[in-house]
C-alpha cells in the first residue's frame, strides 16, 4: 500500500475513531459535571441570567474597549487565521470532494488561486501567532507543549498542503500522503489538545455567562 | 457515425479568427524566436529548429505564421518512404519542412533556421560509399566484352 | 563503434534494405517530435543509431493479455516495421514470428546463446510463481524460469508495460497466482520499466531506441522508469488544468461541465498521481487521450492503480473497507461506533469526578464542623 492509500484509508478511518470516541468522550464528560451549588439568592432570575449568558459567548468574543489597544493585535491575528483556515478548509474543491466522499453533500468551490492566496496569508498569520507567543512575555510563560503542539499539527497541515499544490518538496503523491497523514494526526491529536477548544470555546463562554450574570454580574 | 467528423460537438470558445488580420500574442512569439535564431546563426552559431507539434496552434495562427513568412524560392522534395517537402520561406534561412510517411500522414512539421536544411547534406562515408560503387560499375562494365 | 562478429551496422543494414540516410533521420526526427524531445535530437539519434550495432533483442510474454504488443505494433514512428528490420533484431517473439512450437524455442535458444551478455530482453506480462509456476509455462518451461535462464545473458532488461513493471492486474489483491513483477525476480540486471496498461508505442519504441543508440540505460526515476517520458504527471501537462485552477468540474459524464470540457477531478482523474506521457505524446499517432476524449486517467502507469478504489472516486476521496469506497453509511458506522464508546467513557468519566467532588465537599464539610 503506498503512503496516500494508507493516509487516506486505514489511517483515515483510525483518526476518524478517535477523533469522535475523543470528542463525545470529553464533552459527554463535561456536560454531566455536576455544577457547584450555589447557595446566594440568585441577583436575576434564569431567564435573565441566560441571556447574560448568551451577551456573555458575543461580548468575549471581542476585545473589551478598555484593552483593545492592548489585545487588538492579538484578536485580529487570532481571527485573521481562524477565517483563513475555514475557507481553505471548506471552499478547496479536493477538500470539497473528500467532505462529499464522507458526508454525501457538497457545495461551489473557490478558484485555486484564491485558495491559494488565503492559505498563503494564513499560514504567514499563524508564523506572525508564534512569533507572538515566544516574544510576549505573559504568553510565553502561559505556553506549554501542548499550545506548540496544537500550533505545529495545524501548520504542517498547512505547509504540506500548500507544498502539495505548488509540486514542491518530491513527489505528488508523497506530498499528497504526508498531507492527508498530517491531518490524520491533527484529528487523533484534536480532542485531547487544546484544539478541542473549538468544541469548548463556546459553551464555556455560555455557560461561565450564566452563572455570572445569576450571581449579579454584568455581561 | 464512422468519422471523427460526424460526431457532433459543440465549440466552446472560438479561437480568434485569422481573418481578423492582427497577429496573435503566440504567432509574434514565434516570430521573434525565429529571428533570434536567425542572429544566432548569422554570428556563427548552431543551425536551429521550432518543433510546430509542440506550439499549440490553431489553423488561424498557422495561416498568420506562413503569411508572416511569406512564400521563398527553393522548394525541395524527398522521396524516401512518403513525400516529404522542405520550402524556404520568403525570409532566406528560415525553412519551413513537412515529414510525411508512405501514407502521406504528416509526421513531423518544424521551421529550420539554417544555411540549408540539415537533411540535406551528404555524409563523408556515403560520398565514399558511391564512389566505389561508381568504380565497380565502372569495372564491371569494363570487363563485359562488347561493351 | 567497433565492429564485431563482422556485423553490419545499422546504418550499412538500412542501406541494404533501401532505406537512405535521409528517410532514416526523418523518422528519428518525427519519432522525436512525437516524444517532445527537441527536434535536432533526432539528427543525433539518427545517427548515433546508424553508427550502432543492430542488437539482438528477444521478447518473452508471460502473463499478459498482448495489449501491450498490440500498442507496440502500432508505434507510428517509427512504425515496427522500421523497427523490427532495421534497428532491431527481433530473434523471439512468440506472437510476431512465423516460427512455432519447438523450432521457435530453438530460436530463442541460438539467439540468447549467440549474443550472450548483449541481446535486450523485452519482458511483457507478470510472472506467476504460485503452484511453482504452473500458472503460465511455454513449451513445457515455467516463465519464471525461463526468466531466470533469458535474464542471464541479457545486456538490459525492459520490462514492457504494467504487468511486468509492477505486477498489474494478476498482482491484485488477492494475487491468485502469486504474481511478481520482474524487478522482484531479477535482480543483478539493469531493468527499465516502461509501464502503462498498455504503454505509449512511441515511449516503448522510444525508450528501445534511446537504448540502442547510446548503449546505456536511461535516467530512470525511483519506479525505474525512463524520466523522459515519465518525467511529468499527467496534470502537470494536461490541457483541462486552467479549469482545475479556477475550481470549474465536470460532476458526472453529461452535465454542462462535462460538455465545457471541465477538469475531471471529480469523476475519479488520478492524473495528479500519474506519471507519463499521454497528456504530450497522446495516442494513436497523436490524435488524443484519455481526458480528451472526456474520460478521467485511470493512473494506469502507477504500480497497484487496480487496487486504489473506484477509478471514479475523487483522489482526495477517502477509501477504506472492502471496496475501497466510502460511503456516508460506513463513515456513520465508524462515528457512530466511536461516537457511543466516547459517550460511555464520558459518563464514566463525568461520574468519577463526581464521586471525587462529593468526597471533597464531605471532607471539606466535616473539616468546618469540626473547625465550627
Ligand atoms: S482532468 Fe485530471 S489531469 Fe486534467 S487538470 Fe483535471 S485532474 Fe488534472
Amino acid at each position: 500500500m503506498d503512503l496516500v492509500s494508507f493516509a487516506r484509508g486505514p489511517a483515515l478511518e483510525v483518526a476518524l475513531a478517535v477523533f469522535c470516541l475523543g470528542v463525545v468522550w470529553r464533552i459527554v464528560g463535561f456536560a454531566l459535571l455536576r455544577i457547584r451549588r450555589n447557595f446566594n439568592e440568585p441577583r436575576n432570575s434564569l431567564v435573565k441570567a441566560i441571556i447574560g449568558g448568551v451577551i456573555a459567548t458575543g461580548s468575549r468574543s471581542w476585545p473589551h474597549s478598555e484593552f483593545t489597544v492592548r489585545t487588538g493585535a492579538g484578536e485580529a491575528l487570532g481571527y485573521g487565521y481562524h477565517i483563513g483556515l475555514f475557507i481553505v478548509i471548506l471552499a478547496f474543491a479536493p477538500h470539497i470532494a473528500f467532505f462529499g466522499s464522507l458526508f454525501g453533500v457538497t457545495w461551489p468551490a473557490l478558484p485555486n488561486s484564491v485558495i491559494t492566496i488565503f492559505s498563503v496569508l494564513t499560514f504567514t498569520l499563524l508564523l506572525a501567532v508564534l512569533f507572538r507567543r515566544v516574544t510576549h512575555r505573559v504568553l510565553r510563560m502561559l505556553s506549554n507543549f501542548d499550545d506548540y503542539f496544537s500550533w505545529f499539527i495545524t501548520t504542517l497541515v498547512i505547509v504540506t498542503g500548500l507544498m502539495a499544490t505548488a509540486h514542491i518538496g518530491g513527489p505528488y503523491q508523497t506530498i499528497l500522503g504526508l498531507h492527508i497523514l498530517s491531518f490524520d494526526a491533527l484529528l487523533v491529536w484534536f480532542p485531547f489538545g487544546k484544539l478541542m477548544h473549538a468544541f469548548y470555546i463556546f459553551p464555556s463562554r455560555a455557560i461561565n455567562g450564566t452563572l455570572l450574570s445569576r450571581k449579579g454580574a454584568a455581561s | 457515425m464512422s468519422r471523427l467528423g460526424e460526431i457532433p460537438i459543440r465549440i466552446v470558445s472560438r479561437t480568434p479568427a485569422a481573418s481578423t488580420g492582427t497577429i496573435g500574442a503566440g504567432v509574434t512569439a514565434i516570430l521573434i524566436e525565429i529571428a533570434t535564431q536567425l542572429d544566432r546563426l548569422a554570428d556563427g552559431g548552431e543551425p536551429g529548429a521550432i518543433d510546430l507539434r509542440s506550439l499549440p496552434m490553431s489553423p488561424g495562427d498557422r495561416e498568420q505564421l506562413l503569411k508572416a513568412l511569406g512564400p521563398g524560392e527553393v522548394t525541395i522534395t524527398l522521396k524516401g518512404d512518403g513525400e516529404s517537402t522542405i520550402n524556404e520561406t520568403g525570409i532566406q534561412g528560415v525553412w519551413w519542412s513537412e515529414y510525411r510517411d508512405r501514407g502521406g500522414e504528416l509526421i513531423a512539421g518544424f521551421i529550420e533556421i539554417a544555411q540549408v536544411p540539415a537533411i540535406l547534406p551528404v555524409e563523408p562515408d556515403q560520398l565514399r560509399r558511391g564512389a566505389q560503387q561508381l568504380r565497380a560499375g565502372a569495372a564491371g562494365a569494363a570487363q563485359q566484352p562488347g561493351n | 563503434m567497433a565492429h564485431y562478429h563482422d556485423q553490419p551496422t545499422i546504418g550499412e543494414m538500412l542501406e541494404r534494405h533501401g532505406v537512405s540516410r535521409r528517410t532514416f533521420i526523418k523518422y528519428c526526427t518525427a519519432m522525436a517530435s512525437a516524444l517532445a524531445l527537441p527536434p535536432l535530437a533526432g539528427r543525433a539519434m539518427a545517427e548515433q543509431l546508424r553508427a550502432a550495432l543492430r542488437p539482438s533483442v528477444i521478447y518473452l510474454s508471460f502473463q499478459e493479455c498482448t495489449g501491450c504488443l498490440e500498442s507496440l505494433i502500432r508505434s507510428f514512428s517509427p512504425s515496427i516495421e522500421n523497427l523490427i528490420f532495421d534497428v532491431i533484431s527481433l530473434d523471439y517473439d512468440d506472437t510476431l514470428m512465423a516460427a512455432a512450437g519447438a523450432q521457435a524455442e530453438m530460436a530463442r535458444d541460438k539467439a540468447m546463446k549467440d549474443n550472450y551478455g548483449k541481446y535486450v530482453l523485452v519482458i511483457d506480462g507478470s510472472v506467476p510463481t504460485g503452484a511453482n509456476g504452473a500458472y503460465c509455462a511455454l513449451g513445457g518451461k515455467s516463465a519464471v524460469d525461463i526468466l531466470r535462464e533469458a535474464a542471464k545473458g541479457a545486456a538490459a532488461i525492459v520490462c514492457v508495460g504494467t504487468c511486468s513493471s509492477f505486477g498489474g492486474v494478476p498482482f491484485a489483491d488477492p494475487n491468485p497466482t502469486q504474481a511478481w513483477p520482474v524487478s522482484d525476480i531479477v535482480s543483478d540486471k539493469p531493468i527499465v520499466n516502461v509501464s502503462g496498461c498498455p504503454p505509449i508505442p512511441e515511449v516503448i519504441t522510444g525508450t528501445l531506441l534511446q537504448f540502442i543508440s547510446t548503449g546505456k540505460v536511461p535516467d530512470l526515476d525511483e519506479y525505474r522508469r525512463p524520466k523522459v517520458f515519465f518525467g511529468n504527471t499527467i496534470h502537470d501537462r494536461c490541457y483541462r488544468r486552467p479549469f482545475y485552477d479556477q475550481g470549474k468540474f465536470a460532476k458526472s459524464f453529461d452535465d454542462e461541465g462535462a460538455r465545457n470540457g471541465w477538469c475531471l477531478f471529480e469523476l475519479g482523474c488520478k492524473g495528479p498521481t500519474t506519471y507519463n506521457a499521454c497528456a504530450t505524446t497522446k495516442w494513436n499517432g497523436g490524435t488524443s487521450f484519455p481526458i480528451e476524449s472526456g474520460h478521467p486517467c485511470l493512473g494506469c502507469s502507477e504500480p497497484n492503480f487496480w487496487d486504489k478504489g473506484s477509478f471514479y472516486s475523487a483522489l482526495s476521496a477517502p477509501r477504506w473497507g472492502k471496496a475501497g469506497e466510502v460511503s456516508p453509511g460506513d463513515v456513520l458506522k465508524v462515528v457512530g461506533g466511536a461516537a457511543a464508546v466516547g459517550a460511555a467513557l464520558g459518563v464514566a468519566s463525568a461520574g468519577l469526578s463526581r464521586l471525587r467532588q462529593r468526597h471533597i465537599e464531605k471532607s471539606t464539610t466535616n473539616n468546618e464542623a469540626k473547625e465550627s
